[in-house]
């Protein structure tokens, strides 16, 4: 754009995959957004994807496909939210202003509120709900973990800078050589890059909660009879096991999005590091928290009690991490509010109404009976996310001057009618 | 909008007034000098005792801990479901109740202001975005300091104390606290470098530098930064038996300098009798007495069903084997500080719990200054907030204390002196210790009384012989001069503010923190820092600006 300076941010805080990184820099034209670099290297190829905004004119809001004002498309969704006996609110790709108008629209008009990438929650839930665990935030994995546990698959593809952040040139404490043992899938190129520093050891376990199993038999003593656990030999995870236990701060990684079993995972994970912590320190790090899952889950925690997958009907909510998961809450429901601000993130199907306050290049494969097309924290307009680790929040920035509602304005323009 | 509340007692200790007939005024959220003119709305109230709003200088009520408890027992939150009524739509629980029950069941035992006491400074955001969702209360927070590794550098590399100042009121700036809290100095740091226990003398294994120095230093930098609240201390030991000799040299390592114990019951144990588990109450309280520099609150025990959530992830860790339910959460936060969550039951039938019971009661009966003590469950690790009015009956009433006693685990009783201890706090005393001693020791000099001035955080409260019930149910709670409940009820919901400190530091500590963060926190110091649009929903702080003295 020729009648534009382009502006360099610097510092942009990225609010995507959940890692928290806060050192991109941004080239913005008008309005044109486009992610340049990252901490002095390159920008993840999702965070490059997401931050991209083209020069292009917003969507309108519609009503079945046919624009509409703002207003009109604000009154027929409440009207839509006040004829309906079993709304979903689901999607909650949000900011924490989202976050806090969504649980004020459910409280008013009734509503489950789930995320949309909460099954890998509720994995984890299995042992942080069911047991508790011992667990441990970014920064003192960076500095204290000298013997590191990935479990599944190289967790690089969704979380693009994760072992940059893990592993700086100068930690603090881990000074001598920090051990990374990835128990599954190998690291990939960007992993081995990332981890240069690090010795790196491959494990190829087939099943990585027998092998898991099976470390933690090791380092309570037991002699196993097999030759192999989860397809790994005996003397490989007799040999992780002397490491864990013989680690200063030993740490366990997995990400349950990519784990069908990562609930077990999860279980075993928090196991062993109990086992670990009588002699020497460990902790559970799990990854996770897209589109501010984390975030979303805090708040409904401090608001309502309870974490995702509430209802909250009749002055009163309920918690039910079966029947509230959004696919089998949308097998009750007339009316989905499906919430996307993040990211282009379409709707699951639903037969009933649907009212989509969305992100502006959202595919839809059905036009949603209510769109109104909204800005995305952090680009278009200024907001607060969590990290992974659920006790660091980002404050987010503006990029471009908005054109679109926030959802907190867009819900309050719904509630307002 | 002027308000007149006709006819009532005025109970102010901060101005002398013990019951007097007099009609309090209050014009837009302010108490004013009574006049003649018209109001636009009058109470009359018969009689009736008028009191500040209470001040609860350490209740957990906000922070990444508290979701933690909320997250591990839903058990607490599906026991206590809403209130029935239109403004208790959202929330529930009892020993970790969500920001909107907090607020609604602190605004009806007649509290208008409260502090959360371990805010973490990585947590510090969220932590205000949780207190910006509970209503009728003023709040603010106390940052966790003495275990962080920047602090702890320093102190080993041997830094000027003005150095420490500096960093000390970047912090307080940084994440909008409001004054300093240590839990277990230099102890939880410890556990990450594998150390299980933490003597007042004992050297840091990386660092070098001990409990006792660790606390000295953030001693004189709250004195030299002005920091109107001293030192807020959860020491060495927690919980363990013997760590009364532990108490009594700490109180002796403040120097005379101001220093404020909490939760002290939790420290005060010794190792007497055939359990090895004993009352040092007495002996703790005499040391307190003698030495006018040091504030205590008690951190009582009351008997149920409740979730402990500290810092002090060193002894959570110790502790985590008498979990109920069997299910606990640890966590090393950020080179900052950590955090245990373990679910625990109160019993009278268990000589232990029995014995804390009664080892808080003596220290409220036997440290004679109420100015200097304050009323607390160290909500809710000693018990849910819920349970002040009850407390206060124990302290008031002679026979019920000694009836509740009698019911209490046998050897227990053989173990405390409290049957033996006399003492009766009187109205003007409970006065102090929860309104008028507070707003002192915070400094919050519009607050905690009811004159001209003050904020218009008043509660009416009808006098009846039960303390329990008189102060369970406030007749009238005004929150900035707006009336939030009526009989009992919640009639309103409004917006609190959150106070925060602000003292004046050498800013050259900038490029030191930016390089701290950038390097070793992974993070840039920009974001770290909370800027005041983010609390309160855009409102801001309520900011006391601090006036230091020269080190």
């Amino acid at each position: 754009m020729a009648d534009h300076w382009t502006e360099t941010f610097t510092d942009v805080v990225c609010a995507f995959c959940g890692l928290g990184c806060d050192d991109l820099s941004v080239e913005v034209t008008g309005r044109d957004v486009r992610a340049i670099g990252a901490g002095g290297g390159t920008v993840c190829a999702e965070a490059a994807r997401l931050l991209r905004r083209r020069d292009v004119a917003d969507p309108a809001p519609a009503l079945g496909g046919e624009a509409v004002s703002g207003a009109e498309a604000a009154a027929q969704a409440q009207a839509l939210l006040r004829a309906a006996r079993a709304p979903v609110i689901a999607g909650l790709g949000v900011d924490m202003a989202g976050a806090g108008a969504l649980v004020d629209l459910a409280a008013r008009f009734g509503g489950v509120l789930d995320h949309y990438a909460s099954p890998a929650l509720f994995r984890n839930y299995a042992a942080a709900q069911r047991t508790g665990w011992l667990s441990v935030t970014l920064a003192e994995v960076r500095n204290r973990c000298d013997v590191l546990l990935v479990v599944g698959e190289d967790p690089t593809p969704h979380f693009g800078r994760l072992f940059e952040r893990l592993y700086p040139a100068t930690p603090l404490f881990a000074t001598g050589e920090r051990r990374v043992i990835f128990l599954g899938g190998g690291p990939g190129e960007k992993a081995r890059d990332q981890l240069a520093r690090a010795r790196v050891t491959h494990l190829a376990a087939e099943d990585a909660v027998a092998a898991l199993e099976a470390i933690s038999g090791l380092l309570a003593g037991r002699a196993l009879p097999g030759e192999a656990y989860g397809g790994v030999a005996v003397e490989a995870l007799a040999d992780v096991a002397a490491a864990l236990k013989g680690a200063a701060y030993a740490v366990v990684t997995w990400n349950a999005a990519t784990l069908d079993e990562g609930d077990l995972v999860a279980t075993r994970a928090t196991a062993l590091v109990d086992a670990l912590n009588v002699t020497t320190r460990a902790g559970v790090f799990p990854l996770g928290g897209r589109d501010n899952i984390i975030g979303v889950n805090q708040l409904l925690l401090w608001r309502l009690g309870y974490p995702l997958r509430t209802a909250v009907r009749a002055g009163g909510s309920e918690h039910d991490s079966t029947l509230f998961e959004t696919g089998a809450a949308l097998e009750d429901a007339d009316l989905m509010v499906w919430v996307s601000a993040l990211r282009p993130e379409p709707p699951p199907r639903f037969s009933g109404k649907v009212i989509a306050l969305a992100h502006p290049e959202t595919v839809f494969e059905a036009a949603p009976d209510v769109f109104i097309p909204v800005g995305t924290p952090g680009v278009d307009h200024a907001g607060t996310v969590f990290r992974m680790d659920s006790i660091v929040s980002l404050p987010l920035g503006a990029l471009r001057v908005a054109t679109l509602p926030s959802v907190a304005e867009a819900v309050r323009c719904i509630a307002e009618g | 909008m002027r308000i007149r509340l006709k006819g009532g007692r005025v109970l102010d200790p901060a101005h002398g007034e013990s019951l007097v007939s007099r009609d309090v005024e209050l014009v837009d959220g302010r108490i004013v000098a009574g006049t003649d003119l018209k109001a636009d709305v009058e109470y009359d109230l018969g009689g009736d005792v008028v009191m500040a709003g209470g001040i609860d200088l350490h209740s957990h009520i906000a922070g990444g801990k508290m979701n933690l408890a909320r997250m591990l027992m839903q058990e607490d939150r599906r026991a206590f479901p809403e209130l029935p009524g239109a403004f208790c739509g959202c929330g529930g629980g009892r020993a970790v109740p969500t920001a909107h029950a907090t607020g609604c069941r602190y605004s009806e035992l007649g509290y208008t202001t409260v502090f959360e006491p371990a805010m973490v400074g990585a947590n510090a955001r969220g932590a205000h975005l949780e207190m910006a969702d509970i209503p009728n209360l003023d709040t603010g927070a106390y940052l966790v300091l003495g275990n962080d590794d920047f602090l702890l550098r320093l102190m080993a590399a041997g830094a000027k104390q003005e150095q420490i100042n500096a960093y000390v009121g970047w912090m307080v700036e940084a994440t909008q606290a409001f004054a300093i809290k240590i839990v277990n100095p230099g102890g939880i740091n410890a556990f990450k470098f594998n150390a299980r226990w933490m003597q007042l003398d004992e050297a840091n294994p990386h660092y070098g530098v001990t409990p006792r120095t660790v606390l000295q230093t953030l001693i004189r930098a709250v004195t030299e930064l002005g920091l109107p609240h001293p030192i807020h201390l959860h020491g060495c030991n927690l919980g363990v038996p013997g760590n009364d000799e532990t108490t009594l040299a700490t109180i002796l390592a403040a120097e005379g300098r101001r220093l404020h114990l909490t939760h002290l019951q939790f420290h005060s144990y010794g190792t007497e009798g055939d359990r090895k588990f004993s009352s040092s109450a007495a002996r703790i309280a005499e040391l307190v007495n003698k030495n006018p520099n040091i504030s205590v609150d008690v951190g009582q025990v009351m008997f149920g069903q409740t979730v402990t959530a500290s810092a002090d992830y060193m002894s959570q860790y110790r502790n985590r084997g008498i979990a109920t339910p069997k299910k606990s959460i640890g966590m090393d936060i950020e080179l900052d500080a950590a955090c245990g969550v373990i679910p625990f039951e109160y019993r009278d039938k268990s000589f232990v719990n029995a014995l804390q019971w009664a080892i808080g009661l003596e220290l409220f009966l036997l440290v004679d200054d109420p100015w200097r003590i304050f009323l607390t469950t160290d909500h809710p690790n000693g018990g849910p907030f819920t349970t002040y009015p009850h407390l206060i009956r124990l302290l008031m009433d002679r026979d019920f204390r000694n009836a509740q006693l009698a019911t209490l685990h046998k050897a227990a009783q053989a173990h405390t002196l409290l049957g033996q201890i006399s003492r009766e706090y009187s109205l003007d005393e409970i006065a102090i210790l929860t309104r008028a001693a507070p707003a002192r020791i915070l400094g919050l000099t519009d607050k905690g009384h009811l004159a001209p001035g003050g904020v218009g955080d008043v509660v009416v409260y009808a006098e009846e012989s039960d303390r329990e019930a008189m102060f369970s149910t406030a007749r009238l709670v005004f929150k900035d001069g707006r009336l939030v409940v009526k009989d009992g009820a919640i009639v309103e919901t409004v917006a609190g503010t959150t106070h925060v400190a602000r003292p004046e530091f050498d800013r050259g500590i900038e490029k030191d923190m930016q390089r701290w963060f950038d390097e070793a926190v992974g993070l840039k110091a920009s974001h770290f820092r909370i800027a005041d649009h983010e609390l309160r929903n855009g409102a801001g702080p309520t900011i006391l600006t601090c006036e230091g003295v020269a080190p």
